[in-house]
């Protein structure tokens, strides 16, 4: 059974437990072994990289060394904390003059960190480590070819030399549910979140414009994997119609909680209720 | 040569002029020995990065004009614009750079500067508050709903004592000190 150290975050546990557990039990059926990291603070965001970026390479470099202590991969299913760890290993291992100094930080807590540890999002560890048929193996109740457009989000598919990551495989995972993936013309655009502590306008512009591509383009659904972009295009669909009058009504689901649902688990199970737009519309699209 | 009565304006184009005395020759330099400025001098402004971007159209600067402004020196405005602190970090403008000018990064680089000089947003002073006191961005409020799904109350293995520590001692110690 693949072994995983799972870098949890603080956005997903605080503002979506249901992506966390809905995460937790697919992985658990498809044999993964997520083990939450034990000791590990928050990745500190873009916001602190933007303030203080050595800091925000010792804090990360901490997570990065305790997880190679232990010799399992990271997985994370926060596209932000995704974004920290692999962009401080980037640097780290082409910088090692940073190396030496953030080495020199880590040593008061007992540790160290060579670079042989791998960072991955949790969803591509499922696509790589179990694949696609696997998958399809345990799909159960598939949808009915239901239109879903995904949101990959920035710091998962950029900068590519550093994220490694390809959209496609995105798509083929939400293809093994039986969905169909809706193309979008802003399939690669910001759902805004960054901007949201400095611009608040600004931000519900960037979700009202992507959620309007999705829907023009005949999305019933979006999905996303990462909790600030859920957070942007779910809950902001609230501000957009204060913003604009404009009511999109798409309901937001994670990847984890459609493969879960097609799996054949409840709706409990996942914590459909919490999803700020009323989800549950996809029950109707498998087929039992 | 024909006579006009009319005084021709000048083209709408045309920028203000740049204060030569105003210019700091160094900014270039400090920005390359970062650890992201290395192919800053290849930007032949083509604006390709501008294109990309999603909210360029409501900046004053473009990011090909920050670039720019990088290059000739002008410090003092990169360093206060507000455009720094929207870039939404969404990697766009660096993706499709021809030059492979690191834009994004850049930015980053800039807004690191400008926190050492204690230009930093209100609520991003404010966030930079909540990672040294609570150790975390977002902390737990609804255990319950946590409960629910048969998670833990608290994430099982989280500590913010070593991250609040690291931080107390880098630039986010000062800037929160600094209040």
């Amino acid at each position: 059974m693949p072994t995983y150290n799972l870098y949890m975050g603080c956005s997903v546990p605080a503002n979506y437990p249901n992506y966390e557990a809905a995460t937790l039990k697919v992985a658990e059926a498809l044999g993964m072994e997520l083990i939450y990291m034990d000791g590990v603070g928050c990745c500190g965001s873009p916001n602190l990289r933007a303030i203080d970026y050595f800091g925000w390479l010792v804090v990360n470099a901490r997570t990065l060394a305790i997880a190679e202590k232990n010799g399992h991969d990271i997985v994370t299913p926060c596209n932000g904390c995704f974004g920290s760890l692999k962009d401080v290993l980037y640097h780290l291992k082409h910088d090692k003059e940073d190396m030496k100094k953030v080495n020199d930080e880590l040593k008061k807590y007992g540790l160290e960190l060579k670079g042989n540890v791998r960072v991955r999002h949790v969803v591509e560890a499922m696509y790589t480590d179990i694949g696609i048929e696997a998958i399809k193996a345990k799909v159960t109740r598939p949808l009915d070819g239901v239109k879903i457009a995904v949101h990959y989000g920035c710091h998962i598919l950029r900068p590519k030399d550093v994220t490694e990551i390809n959209p496609e495989n995105l798509d083929d995972l939400l293809r093994a549910t039986g969905a169909t993936v809706v193309e979008y013309p802003l399939w690669k655009q910001c759902c805004g979140a960054t901007v949201l502590p400095v611009n608040e306008e600004l931000a519900i512009r960037l979700a009202h414009d992507k959620l309007k591509s999705m829907k023009e383009a005949g999305a019933e659904f979006a999905m996303v994997i990462c909790p600030a972009c859920g957070n942007q295009l779910d809950l902001q669909q609230f501000g957009i119609k204060d913003t604009y009058g404009v009511e999109f009504n798409l309901p937001v689901l994670f990847y984890p909680q459609i493969l879960a649902l097609a799996m054949g688990m409840s709706e409990d199970e996942v914590g459909l209720e919490m999803n700020r737009v009323p989800a549950d519309p996809i029950l109707s699209h498998f087929v039992e | 040569m024909a006579e006009t009565k009319d005084k021709i304006d000048p083209p709408v184009t045309l920028v203000e002029p740049i204060d030569m005395s105003r210019l700091d020759s160094s900014f270039r330099k400090e920005i390359q020995s970062m650890p992201d400025g290395n192919e800053l001098n290849a930007c032949f402004a083509c604006s390709t990065c501008t294109a990309a971007c999603p909210i360029a159209n409501q900046w004053t600067y473009k990011p090909h004009q920050l670039i720019r402004m990088i290059l000739l020196g002008m410090r003092e405005e990169v360093l206060s614009s507000k455009e720094i602190w929207e870039c939404l970090t969404c990697f766009q403008c660096q993706e499709r750079c021809p030059q492979n000018v690191r834009v994004t990064d850049i930015l980053f680089d800039c807004k690191n500067l400008a926190a050492e000089e204690g230009k930093v947003p209100d609520s991003i002073k404010g966030l930079a508050k909540e990672l040294i006191e609570k150790g975390q961005l977002y902390v737990i409020t609804a255990d319950w709903e946590r409960e629910d799904l048969d998670l833990e109350p608290e994430v099982p293995g989280m500590s913010t004592d070593e991250f609040r520590e690291i931080l107390k001692a880098t630039r986010t110690g000062k800037i929160v000190g600094g209040e």
